[in-house]
């Protein structure tokens, strides 16, 4: 508990932690003391003088600026003597004489703090006769950004921002006096994955988002307060829409997420709401060869059903499939799992990084803890491009906490360069260095435990385990390990997929165990909901709130909930269902046909259905294609990576005859109630009878499935609070607008033992060839980015493959040039770059690139991958 | 007459005056000698016993300001203010130029009582000659084993390096100092915390003037008593005083603090121009204010430059005649400012260039009262909201102009 310290703002007692800045006290007091400079997530500056008050004091008052004073005991402060007001009005007039003034066409007016304050404290009259100064008006300082400079008033926000945030010091001040600007530095555009929320903080119109530039005013807008949803952070942000149209999207304040900050692209990549490829109505293909047209709701899910009626009837309910995404909605992933279970009776459910991860089930235990760590372990994940807000927090824990970050990654990842230690290792690599780590630190434990006593001498495996670990390259990763207080472990999916990385996973998780910190293990997913997707049971092998399906009890539970028990036996993996072990396939979000093979597998599917936002390539081979809404059409939940579950709100109209994800499911399954000949003494909803329905199935007697009636996304996160038991609490209405992290005291079992692994060494690629190495890129031919606006479109690189300079050198290649990139899977044509980053002997081909030419290449099976690079 | 045999200024006029072995030959370096026997605190107690007062404009207590750096800290610098952009102000140049070995031996003095073993000084980049004579002199104190490890074989240890700034005003600001010094863009630092908590890099951080360091080795060898002997209740000690403007005999002049202004102008320096009367003094640099010709009595000390309205500053005297325009000196001083402004802060930023644009209208003679009037409430209005004294500053030749010399300014204006 900090000192706390009583002081007085216009006669208003109140009392603040010590060290408080009296800017936030008089807040704290219900007193707005006018800021321009100022922003409570940077450093002080004073630098614009407007939150100057009077300090009463024994010999007298002097004025001070309250945003850099810190409160103490018995401080006396006026905010609003004649004195205060006649500042507030000069700096005013100082900052207008010199502001062009040019409001009616400046994207900050409505909403501008200039704006508000010279109306709250100006002096109401101009005084100004003489031509303005002129400076260089709106040049683009990035792809994303314009700059003003004659609106800019060098608060230094922007600078700040870069320089404390991002560590990307990439705004500077130039000239001096009047003639001071801000610019950026020659040759170098601002390139910080977070670099939008300057917009936010800038307190004029200086910097403006060349996405939603003049497609908006302020006072226009709809605003929603929602989520985003590309990835696992789910940061807060705000809707911004006007005439049924997303026109901005801007961060909102969440202070246990994302602060007040969102990444580049949660920002700016909006346009795919409103893009003119989005699908607007269901598509059907009559027959095989023919081509997908138009058709109603109606006929499209009746044709679903149909079809995958007869084929679960003819080859029963294991030839059905569903393969998600993990990008929709708690609700969506809960009746996606629910249809298969309850209703085709298969557990054939999964996502990409689904069943084939081995991850810890209760994500971080909170975001706000990296700040309390001293050491952050990041074992195959790349939060730079993976999460940019979660890489903000790491490296606000480095360079203000002193935290160090010990990186386990077979690239050296932009965070390597802070303090700590870069462990480079192979893709499948981490098991052998993660357990030589554990058993040594084991062995140090049980040598500290047995105090005078000699510690037991490691025998066999574990002997040269022990040796492995103080090897020199470990050693200072073991060092790191050895000393660290609080600790904090992060894995992501690309060193925890196949059986390789479920070593590792045991590898890690027993190195957190020995070191007695086996709470603070965290897997991150690579998709924003992968939380939400697996607290839901969206897999193959797990029920709804992290059960196997194994577990009698919880089918029994589950099954009293929807009138039938899920299967007991585990279902098809995403890799076994998309390599042809179902006859249909029910696809939702997810692009199994982006590479050939992925596409060649689905041909060989009877039926196909999707539902997505665009005409993907899957959607292409589709019989079915079912147009579903964007998070921002829709309500919903999601669960970001510290298990905080999040509204997403409708914010917008849902284009075309869109529907959300789960409310198609829903209506799917009304029809596939109505559709059976089952006795149930109940009475789905929908029971009026459509020429479709008079074609009824038989089926097998036994308990029936319960009616499907969820009017409202709300009632579907109900039922979830049934099926999910941490989820029991989190209605809609008490997740509020800064969501609720579910509890894990009804689940978690955190790892607590040292299970054995057995690993080998993986062997570097034959000479001549490369281990192929892939990964996040936050710039990369996702599933949305085509659909983005062009300044973001620009922003993704043309597929290339990154090799070491000395490997380059070595084999005699130059950048720039095309190779042929070749592997046991398959052959791309990529740009060769050169990147330090990447280490001698790998390839590094970033995943999700246009053509998917790392998962061409095999890069997500989990296993080690050579690949041969040459010259087309 | 006062009559002062100069002590601070005792070597510049001796051929070859800036070699070690001048200095060596008159006494140099004894002082240090003495020193290293010393205990950093006493040699603190005496500086504090002396009354010596800083000479960089703020007047600040040097002996206090020691006693601020923390004993304990493990890391601590002494930064040495050779900026001298003050106008009028020509003293330190003397030195650094004549006699550097002068500074020199009290930058090690006062580096060894706040136990700092790195000095940087801090040096105008437009002088010249005096970054030559620096570098010559640190280079020579080292072969003399003045800099170095184990100083006279004292054990206390301390290194030098020269920084040059690249021109601008403020840089001569601590703070701004520290953060040119730190290769950063010159602008003053918050404050809290100050240098004497975290100065350079963060650490503990002396910031003296030269002037200041040059009467460090002259405490400590003739002692405190001396010193304090010397000048005023409030004021000890010699002072130099840079004499300019209209007078017959401009240059720097050593006297005790208290000497009056009036015996500074007409004895020392010859007198005003063609015998004319004088009409205003800057008494203490630029951002003085002036005064009127019926305060020429004053004893030019800390205490009684205030109680006249005005300040000792660097003791930079600018004398000008009764021919002068005051308007014309107003928006000279004012443009000086405005284009040293650093830009930091709203009031000076763009209240000074304000405040010049009103300037130049009414000495163009095309203003109006209204321009008078705005001007006048700029005055008012900047001084004591800037962030840093600098913007503060610039406002006092204007006020002061406008209050002793108001006629002049309602003449210009219709
Ligand atoms: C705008 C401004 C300019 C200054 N320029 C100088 C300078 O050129 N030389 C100097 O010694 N002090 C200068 N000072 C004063 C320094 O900030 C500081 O007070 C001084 O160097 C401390 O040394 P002293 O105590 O020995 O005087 C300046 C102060 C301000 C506000
Ligand atoms: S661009 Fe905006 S945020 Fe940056 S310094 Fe100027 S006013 Fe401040
Ligand atoms: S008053 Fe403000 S703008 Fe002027 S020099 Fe000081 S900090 Fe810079
Ligand atoms: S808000 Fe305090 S100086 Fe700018």
């Amino acid at each position: 508990m900090p000192d706390l310290v009583t002081l007085t703002v216009d006669d208003v007692k109140v009392t603040v932690p010590a060290g408080t800045l009296v800017v936030d006290a008089a807040k704290a007091a219900g007193i707005e003391i006018p800021i321009f400079c100022s922003h409570p997530k940077l450093d002080p500056l004073g630098a614009c003088r407007m939150c100057l008050v009077e300090f009463v004091g024994p010999r007298g008052s002097k004025l001070d600026t309250a945003c850099t004073v810190r409160v103490s005991e018995g401080m006396t402060v006026r905010t609003s003597t004649e004195q205060v007001k006649a500042v507030r009005e000069a700096n005013l007039g100082f900052i207008l004489i010199n502001h062009p003034l040019d409001c009616p066409i400046c994207d900050k007016g409505g909403e501008c703090p200039l704006q508000d304050q010279t109306m709250a404290y100006g002096a109401g009259v101009s005084q100004f006769v003489e031509a303005k100064r002129q400076k260089q008006k709106h040049y683009p300082i990035s792809d994303l950004i314009l700059l003003d400079q004659e609106r800019c008033i060098l608060c230094w926000r922007c600078i700040r921002y870069l320089d404390e945030w991002e560590d990307k010091p990439q705004i500077g001040l130039f000239e001096r006096g009047g003639e001071t600007v801000i610019d950026t530095f020659p040759g170098q555009p601002v390139d910080a994955a977070t670099s939008g929320n300057i917009i936010d903080i800038c307190p004029v119109g200086a910097l403006t988002n060349r996405v939603s530039r003049f497609r908006f005013r302020p006072w226009e807008l709809k605003k929603t307060p929602s989520v985003c949803t590309l990835c696992p952070v789910g940061c807060n942000l705000r809707l911004d829409e006007r005439v049924h149209e997303l026109r901005r999207i801007v961060a909102r304040e969440n202070l246990a997420v994302n602060d007040e900050w969102l990444c580049d692209k949660g920002r700016f990549l909006h346009q795919y709401v409103d893009h003119p490829e989005r699908l607007r109505t269901p598509l059907v293909r009559d027959a095989a060869g023919e081509a997908l047209r138009p058709a109603t709701w109606d006929e499209a899910l009746h044709r679903v059903i149909e079809k995958l009626g007869d084929i679960a009837d003819t080859n029963g309910a294991n030839a059905l499939g569903g393969i998600a995404s993990a990008r929709v909605s708690n609700e969506a992933a809960y009746l996606f799992q629910k249809f298969f279970r309850a209703l085709v009776g298969a557990n054939n459910i999964d996502f990409a990084d689904g069943s084939a991860v081995k991850a810890q089930p209760t994500g971080l235990s909170a975001i706000a803890d990296i700040a309390k760590s001293d050491l952050i372990v990041l074992v195959g994940f790349d939060p730079s491009e993976a999460a940019p807000v979660l890489d903000l927090h790491i490296k606000r824990a480095a360079r203000r906490a002193g935290a160090k970050l010990l990186v386990i990654n077979p690239r050296r990842i932009a965070l390597a360069k802070y303090p700590g230690a870069y462990l480079p290792v192979l893709p499948g690599g981490e098991a052998w260095d993660l357990n030589g780590l554990a058993t040594a630190l084991q062995a140090a434990r049980a040598a500290n435990q047995a105090g005078s006593k000699p510690a037991p001498a490691p025998t066999g495996k574990a002997k040269l385990e022990t040796k492995v670990a103080v090897m020199a390259e470990l050693r200072p990763a073991y060092d790191l390990l050895a000393a660290a207080k609080a600790p904090l472990f992060i894995y992501g999916p690309d060193a925890a997929r196949g059986q390789l990385g479920k070593l590792a996973v045991t590898a890690l998780s027993n190195l957190a165990v020995a070191l007695g910190f086996g709470d603070r293990l965290a897997y991150v997913g690579a998709e924003a909901n992968s939380q939400g997707a697996r607290d839901m049971g969206l897999l193959s092998d797990t029920l709804p709130g992290h059960q196997p399906v194994t577990d009698a009890a919880v089918r029994e539970r589950l099954g009293k909930l929807w009138g039938v028990q899920p299967p007991a036996e585990p279902g098809q993996s995403y890799a076994a269902m998309a390599a042809g072990g179902v006859k249909a396939l029910y696809v939702m979000g997810a692009n199994p046909a982006a590479t050939v093979a992925g596409a060649e597998a689905l041909h060989k599917l009877d039926f196909l259905v999707v539902q997505d936002l665009f005409l993907t390539e899957t959607a292409q081979l589709a019989d079915v294609v079912l147009p579903a809404t964007s998070f921002a059409e829709a309500d919903g939940t999601y669960t970001n990576l510290e298990r905080r579950v999040q509204r997403g709100p409708q914010g917008i109209k849902p284009a075309g005859e869109s529907q959300a994800d789960w409310a198609i499911l829903a209506a799917l399954a009304e029809k596939w109630l109505a559709s059976q000949t089952v006795d149930t003494g109940e009475v789905s909803k929908a029971i009026e009878q459509p020429d479709w329905k008079k074609k009824r199935r038989k089926i097998k007697a036994g308990p029936a499935p319960k009616p499907w009636n969820y009017p409202t996304a709300q009632a579907v996160l109900d039922e979830i609070g049934k099926a999910v038991p941490p989820y029991a609490s989190l209605r809609w209405d008490a997740l509020g607008e800064a969501g609720v992290q579910w509890s894990t005291s009804a689940l978690v079992r955190a790892p607590r033992r040292v299970e054995p692994v057995d690993v080998a060494p993986i062997a570097a690629a034959p000479a001549g060839s490369f281990t192929l190495v892939s990964g996040p890129l936050l710039w990369d031919n996702g599933p949305l980015m085509p659909y983005g606006a062009e300044q973001v479109r620009k922003l993704t690189p043309t597929p290339f493959v990154a090799l070491n300079p000395a490997d380059l050198t070595m084999a005699a290649l130059a950048e720039g040039r095309q190779v042929t990139v070749t592997s046991a899977y398959g052959n791309v044509t990529l740009t060769l770059k050169a990147d330090a980053s990447v280490q001698p002997g790998t390839a590094w081909v970033p995943a999700n690139l246009a053509g998917a030419p790392a998962e061409t290449l095999g890069a997500v099976r989990g296993e080690p991958v050579s690949v041969a690079v040459k010259l087309v | 007459m006062t009559t002062w045999q100069p002590v601070l200024l005792a070597n510049v006029n001796r051929p070859n005056s800036e070699k070690i072995t001048t200095y060596l030959a008159h006494g140099g370096y004894e002082a240090l000698r003495k020193t290293l026997k010393m205990s950093p605190d006493q040699v603190i107690a005496e500086v504090k016993a002396s009354g010596l007062r800083g000479r960089g404009g703020a007047g600040f207590p040097t002996g206090a300001k020691w006693g601020f750096i923390p004993k304990d800290a493990p890391v601590k610098y002494l930064a040495v203010n050779t900026d001298e952009g003050e106008p009028g102000t020509f003293k330190d140049r003397l030195i650094v130029e004549r006699d550097p070995h002068a500074i020199l031996e009290g930058v090690i003095i006062a580096s060894y009582a706040v136990g700092a073993h790195r000095a940087f000084v801090y040096i105008r980049g437009e002088f010249f000659l005096g970054v030559k004579r620096w570098i010559k002199a640190i280079a020579d104190a080292y072969q003399y084993g003045f800099l170095g490890k184990n100083i006279l074989e004292s054990g206390f240890d301390l290194d030098v390096s020269l920084h040059r700034g690249a021109g601008a005003y403020i840089c001569g600001e601590e703070t701004a100092m520290i953060e040119s010094l730190e290769g950063k863009r010159g602008e003053p630092r918050l404050k809290p915390p100050y240098p004497a908590q975290a100065g350079i890099w963060g650490q503990p951080t002396v910031v003296q003037n030269c002037e200041t360091l040059v009467n460090i080795p002259h405490i400590i060898g003739r002692g405190a008593a001396w010193f304090a002997s010397i000048g005023t209740e409030q004021s000890r000690g010699p002072k130099i005083f840079c004499v300019s403007g209209h007078v017959n005999r401009p240059g720097n002049y050593e006297l005790p603090l208290g000497t009056p202004l009036r015996e500074i102008i007409y004895e020392h320096a010859g007198g005003v121009r063609m015998g004319r009367s004088v009409k205003a003094v800057i008494p203490g640099g630029a951002s003085t204010p002036f005064l009127t010709a019926d305060k020429l009595d004053v004893p030019m000390a800390f205490e009684t430059l205030a109680a006249a309205g005005s300040a000792l500053g660097t003791g930079a005297v600018v004398v000008m005649d009764e021919t002068t325009d005051m308007v014309e000196v107003a928006r000279r001083v004012m443009s000086f400012y405005v284009h040293e402004s650093c830009g930091r802060c709203v009031p000076c930023r763009l209240g000074g260039h304000n405040m010049l644009h009103e300037l130049d209208i009414i000495a163009s003679g095309q203003g109006k009262r209204a321009n008078l009037a705005r001007l006048e409430a700029l005055t008012r209005g900047i001084p004591g909201i800037t962030f840093c004294p600098l913007g503060t500053g610039m406002c006092e030749p204007v006020a002061s102009g406008l209050k002793l010399f108001r006629s002049e300014f309602e003449e210009r204006v219709s």
